[in-house]
């Protein structure tokens, strides 16, 4: 085999320079090309995981009641829409309990 | 306001609906009166002509079932789903196993130590050293073995799974009667009681509907104890007190735990959640009875009021549940 000239050589370099960028640029375009069609093809819809709050509380008695409508907290559970108040027995008071 | 109220005994339990108009009491009663009777023939475990009866005989193959069973179902999954398996419609066996095989009013009078049943199971020491007593617990498949097509409405059971939907059951039975009731009275507010488990719809009287807070059901009204104002929602009560029997000498109760197969014995007793559905306050209260400890950190990352009694009385209030020291509205 022919050996190659210095100047030779360098056009290969360069040569194979342009060919590896071309390859990765093309690679590039490619991966968000297809992503994009993904995305748009199988829409999904944005959620956040909610880290659960670990504190023990046993005397929380704040009772808000500015909310007006149910809402469904990360376990998947539906509050109601006021929170509880205190109350005392009289006239229309129906026990909750085992049965 | 004065409240309107008829009561009377169905699914072996009490039946208490309120309305803010007395002139749609009527109404009212009888939209509740045919949801019961709808919920007794499609999914009692007590009666040998219930669709639910019919399912639980016919493992592995596709049983289509009515709208309302399907739904029973459907809100039972989501139950166990939520609770991570602690609320599992799949326990049938294991519950009828452990004795609680029948109207529980016929179980409290037959007698304090009926024999076991002779069935293949697991067998537990019962704990109590010196007794030769063992139970027998059923293994619980698990509620992933239940194949519900939501479309086609068909269910189908592998071998060995027997559902009972109970717990969620009687608590959606609330809802649905609230519901129903409401759309009879056209105007107003309306509450349903059935056994403790609470629904309401429609305007709640000023202030929020009036509900003492206690371990059975059937303690009055006027009785002593914690008593809340709800404006809209359910409330739901699970406890261990109530609904027990007596099995070869062991105290047995209704709440099984999915994970034993047996009744469960946590920390807490009796557990009381107000959500914004009947349902999903059964959800959390049963779901807290059977996690045991660690129903306090989960209910609390629910960010449900709740109140829970522990065995020994102590009593530990969760997220917004209001002052009970706090002066009476």
């Amino acid at each position: 085999m022919d050996s190659l000239t210095p100047t030779q050589r360098d056009r290969g370099l360069q040569r194979l320079r342009r060919l590896t960028f071309g390859a990765t640029a093309g690679g590039l375009i490619a991966v968000v090309g297809v992503g994009y069609a993904a995305a748009a093809s199988y829409a999904g819809k944005a959620s956040s995981t909610a880290t659960a709050q670990t504190t023990t509380t046993t005397t929380d008695t704040t009772a808000s009641s500015s909310s007006s409508s149910s809402t469904t907290s990360s376990s998947g559970l539906q509050s109601a829409p006021q929170a509880p108040t205190t109350g005392s027995s009289g006239s229309g008071t129906v026990t909750t309990g085992g049965s | 306001m004065t409240l309107a109220l008829k009561s009377w005994k169905a699914l072996g339990t009490s039946v208490l609906v309120l309305t803010t108009r007395d002139d749609r009491l009527e109404s009212a009663t009888t939209a509740v009166r045919q949801v019961l009777e709808d919920v007794d023939a499609a999914y009692s475990r007590f009666r040998e002509d219930s669709e639910l009866t019919h399912l639980n005989a016919s493992p592995g193959r596709a049983i289509h079932v009515s709208s309302l069973l399907a739904t029973a179902i459907d809100a039972a999954l989501r139950a166990a789903r939520i609770s991570y398996g602690a609320v599992d419609p799949t326990i049938g066996h294991a519950i009828r196993v452990a004795g609680y095989d029948d109207d529980f009013s016929r179980i409290a009078a037959g007698g304090p130590h009926p024999a076991l049943p002779r069935e293949r199971g697991r067998e537990i020491d019962s704990g109590e050293r010196g007794r030769q007593m063992k139970l027998r617990a059923w293994h619980v498949p698990g509620w992933q073995a239940i194949r519900l097509d939501r479309g086609s409405r068909t269910v189908w059971l592998p071998q060995g799974v027997e559902l009972d939907l109970g717990s969620t059951g009687k608590a959606l039975a609330a809802d649905l009667a609230a519901t129903a009731a409401m759309a009879a009275a056209g105007e107003g507010g309306v509450l349903v009681s059935l056994g403790g488990d609470i629904g309401t719809a429609g305007e709640s009287p000023s202030g929020g509907w009036r509900i003492l807070v206690a371990e059975d059901s059937r303690v009055k009204p006027s009785g002593d104890g914690d008593v809340i104002c709800v404006p809209a929602g359910g409330v739901a009560t699970s406890s261990t007190t109530v609904r027990r029997w007596s099995r070869g000498g062991v105290i047995l109760h209704h709440i099984i735990d999915p994970q034993t197969s047996l009744p469960t014995s946590g920390p807490f007793r009796t557990v009381t959640v107000v959500a914004g559905t009947c349902l999903d306050a059964n959800i959390a209260s049963t779901a807290a009875i059977v996690r045991g400890e660690a129903a306090i950190d989960w209910l609390t990352s629910c960010r449900l009021p709740a109140r829970l009694v522990e065995n020994d009385g102590t009593i530990h209030y969760i997220g917004p549940w209001p002052d009970p020291t706090s002066a009476a509205a």
